[in-house]
């Protein structure tokens, strides 16, 4: 079954055509990779996604109901939380309350509700409180808390970044370029992390991933994007001998040289 | 580097800069006007301690700049500097006594070299100016090669002499309000500065008290660290009880010409708490946050006063209404503003401050809100059968006020509320992939903040009893923005303090009122340079780790500021 579904999704920046006629289909509870050269099109569907861009043409459904057009805040309420290429946590608040700011959308107090300190309030504070502690818990942060979300480094950003995403309590998960810029041993906890979120909490995952190591280690469906048009869809066994993805990787000719 | 490319690099440029800074102060008249207050009476006056103060932090930025620890270049680096910063003074008076620089530099007159030169004339003059310049230099490098212990020491207590003679006229009356203190303040004050035994005292007990203190303050800390939680809540109370007495008892203290001081400041607070929110929590710069405040100001009056002859509530029927509009109005600037960020929206807002001011003076508007002449007669607040009149008893309103918005304020920053807020400063685009409704939480903002205002407002109009277009004018909010920068973007205490210094002080010392936007500028841009948190900036509260697991996240924290 389908959490997520694509339906000749277009999205243009003034000429540039830069998801052109997608069609994508995401199972539940898998981990779903887009891959592809720089410039294909993999962030601008993140962003059609999560609500950022509109697409000119097409539908986005998602657990069945369309999603084109609702606002980020909206998308984010019905399950689907990301994290950045570029990593972007709120640099001056601490790693709590970066968390808390992610469990806003399940927090239900008012202004008057918070100004008298209504019991309601208090306790959705405590149980928010918790469960912040909890995934700081779950990323290994634990004691960390309380300092400011700049002063980490970066394995640990990447990390907080995506605890500050499950806070909202997403069924589905896009992870942009998790593991850049890490080394081995830290892509390896990071591939490890991301399949454990999928088995334990059954979070359905989509990744755009560079390291083809993590791509053809985890992922059950991978998606290739070259110019914003998808050029092929399958298992990674059955994308690692695809001439069209190695053309386009590696350019013309190279294909011809590989067989 | 060699002892000459040291002395080049560090001392001669640092000198040219300070050289510059005292001319300055000088030309524009500063050292002239605070001339006339004593800080040590007969001996040193405001003018030539703001000299001297800039001629030793010039002196010691070129030592620290130096950074050797070799004792000559240190001290060759610093009296360079010195020197330098005293020779552009002498040059002037120099060429000053040949030509009159008056018809270009108006301040620069007899006068002002009489005091430069310390009343000697000619060559004795210049001379007295280097020799103090020299002192200053020989002084700032002493002060730079003591151990940091004596350094602070030997600050605090200079310093505390340099505040005591500076608010002397705050710190005379609260002494000599009580009878016993009162033989203490002849001790200390003479009628314009300290005395020499004052001065000697001050800094004998600042200097004794201080270093005690940061001796023993490991010893203190650790102590009341290890009474048992019941003992710290009753010392919390106590100091609680001991600040409620301390704000009540605070205007009889203070006596009219301060307790109307305070109020100033008080409504200060009340207006920069409200744009604290706006734009210390949300990061929406708002230039226009006068406007609330003339909105709540005007309703108020229009409801009350009788000179204009529509309606004649009390004052706190009123202000309901006051409060109510100005949200609404919040809300009214803020929906056509949504999407501006950082400078455009400054402008936009600006743009909104003013439509208020000319809509309340113009014609159009007169016979409902009085045009220039403004309206009068606006009834002080009664409370139980008690009319509020005079700053001492409009104190107890503001107080009321701030208490109120403080309480709501902090509610505010440890909620979700506030949180969305802080994300929405730090990264617009990502608080909304985060699921905060930016419309909601932006409208949100501007209409607390407005709402603040409009309080303030209001009790503004009741105290002084009438109102005019030109109480709100842009520096309002200026001034506002400036002492949120000057406390600390963000924080409360900051918003206090900043009042404080930048509202009260011109205040107490006129000789300001006049540099009043030249000291502005100075102090705002010392501190995005040295200071950029401001004087007291917002504190990280801890969230995940409570008391006794804090050590690591305190050094953190400390590091990080």
């Amino acid at each position: 079954m389908a959490i997520l579904k694509a339906d000749n999704m277009t999205k243009r920046f003034g000429g540039l055509v830069a998801v052109n006629a997608l069609d994508v289909e995401i199972k539940d509870n898998s981990i779903h990779s887009i891959i592809g050269p720089n410039g294909a099109g993999k962030t601008t569907l993140f962003n059609c996604i999560t609500g950022f861009y509109r697409p000119e043409d097409g539908e986005i459904i998602f657990n069945d109901r369309p999603i084109v057009g609702l606002s980020p805040d909206r998308i984010v309420h019905r399950g689907i939380a990301r994290t950045y290429q570029n990593i972007r946590l709120f640099p001056n608040l601490t790693a709590m309350e970066n968390i808390l700011v992610g469990i806003h959308s399940h927090l239900k107090s008012g202004f008057f509700g918070i100004v008298l300190a209504l019991p309601a309030t208090s306790k959705e504070e405590k149980m928010a409180a918790d469960e912040a502690r909890r995934l700081l818990k779950f990323i290994n942060m634990e004691g960390k808390g309380d300092f400011l979300a700049k002063n980490f480094p970066y394995g640990e950003q990447r990390r907080l970044e995506i605890a500050r995403a499950l806070a909202s309590r997403p069924k589905l998960l896009l992870l942009d370029e998790p593991t850049a810029g890490m080394n081995p041993s830290e892509t390896q906890a990071m591939m490890n992390f991301i399949t454990h979120l999928r088995d334990e909490m059954g979070i359905t995952i989509i990744l755009i991933e560079h390291q083809m190591r993590v791509v053809m280690g985890m992922s059950e469906t991978v998606t290739v994007l070259d110019y914003g048009k998808k050029i092929a869809e399958g298992t990674p066994d059955e994308i690692k001998n695809d001439p069209t993805v190695i053309e386009a990787y590696l350019g013309r000719g190279s294909a011809a040289e590989a067989h | 580097m060699t002892l000459a490319q040291s002395l080049w690099h560090h001392g001669a440029k640092t000198g040219v800069i300070g050289g510059i800074t005292v001319l300055v102060i000088a030309l524009v008249g500063m050292v002239e006007s605070f001339n006339k207050r004593f800080i040590v009476a007969d001996v040193m006056t405001m003018g030539i301690a703001l000299v001297i103060v800039v001629a030793v932090l010039i002196a010691y930025n070129a030592a620290k700049r130096a950074a050797s620890s070799d004792y000559p270049v240190v001290f060759a680096n610093s009296l360079l500097a010195a020197l330098i910063t005293s020779g552009f003074l002498a040059m002037l008076v120099i060429i000053g006594n040949r030509i009159n620089l008056r018809s270009v530099l108006v301040n620069a007159s007899p006068v002002l070299y009489m005091v430069l030169t310390g009343g000697f004339e000619g060559a004795a003059g210049i001379f007295v100016i280097l020799i103090a310049g020299g002192l200053s230099g020989v002084f700032a490098g002493i002060l730079y090669l003591m151990p940091q212990l004596a350094r602070q020491v030997a600050i605090v207590s200079l310093g505390s002499v340099l505040i005591a003679g500076l608010l002397q006229d705050l710190i005379r009356p609260i002494l000599s309000a009580w009878g016993p203190l009162a033989v203490v303040s002849e001790w200390l004050f003479t009628q314009n500065g300290l005395t020499i035994t004052g001065t000697i005292l001050i800094l004998l007990i600042i200097a004794a008290t201080f270093t005690i203190w940061s001796l023993k303050r490991e010893n203190i800390k650790t102590g009341y660290g290890h009474f048992p939680d019941g003992a710290q809540r009753n010392i919390k109370i106590c100091a609680f009880i001991a600040l409620a007495i301390f704000l009540i008892v605070l205007p009889q203290i203070l006596g009219l010409f301060l307790s109307e001081v305070l109020t100033i400041v008080g409504l200060y607070i009340l207006l920069g708490l409200g744009l604290n929110i706006v734009v210390g929590y949300a990061g929406m710069l708002d230039l226009g946050y006068v406007a609330f405040f003339a909105i709540g100001a005007y309703t108020t009056a229009v409801l009350t006063s009788p000179e204009l002859g529509f309606f004649s509530l009390t004052f706190w029927q009123a202000l309901p209404f006051a409060v109510a509009l100005g949200i609404l109005s919040g809300i009214i600037l803020g929906v056509p503003v949504l999407k501006m960020r950082g400078d455009y929206l400054a402008i936009a807002t600006l743009g909104f401050g003013e439509i208020i001011r000319i809509l309340v003076l113009s014609d159009f508007l007169k016979p409902w809100l009085g045009g220039a002449q403004g309206a009068g007669k606006i009834p002080n607040p009664v409370v139980a059968g008690y009319q509020i009149a005079g700053p001492q008893h409009i104190y107890y309103l503001i107080l009321a006020g701030c208490l109120l918005v403080v309480f709501i304020s902090l509610r505010l920053r440890d909620s979700r509320l506030g949180r969305a807020w802080m994300a929405m400063r730090e990264d617009e685009d990502v608080a909304q992939a985060m699921g905060i409704n930016l419309v909601a939480t932006k409208l949100l903002a501007f209409a607390t903040g407005a709402g603040f205002s409009a309080l303030s407002g209001a009790i503004f109009v009741s105290k002084i009893g009438s109102v005019y277009p030109h109480s709100f004018n842009v520096m309002i909010s200026i001034n506002v923005i400036c002492l949120i920068i000057v406390g600390g973007i963000g924080s409360i205490p900051g918003v206090i303090v900043g009042a404080a210094a930048l509202v009260g002080l011109p205040e107490l010392l006129r000789e300001f009122a006049e540099y009043r936007l030249f000291v502005y500028g100075a102090v705002l841009v010392a501190m995005m340079l040295l200071r950029p948190e401001g004087l007291w900036p917002e504190a990280r509260h801890k969230l995940e780790l409570r008391k006794d697991e804090n050590d690591v996240a305190d050094a953190q924290t400390e590091t990080a500021a």
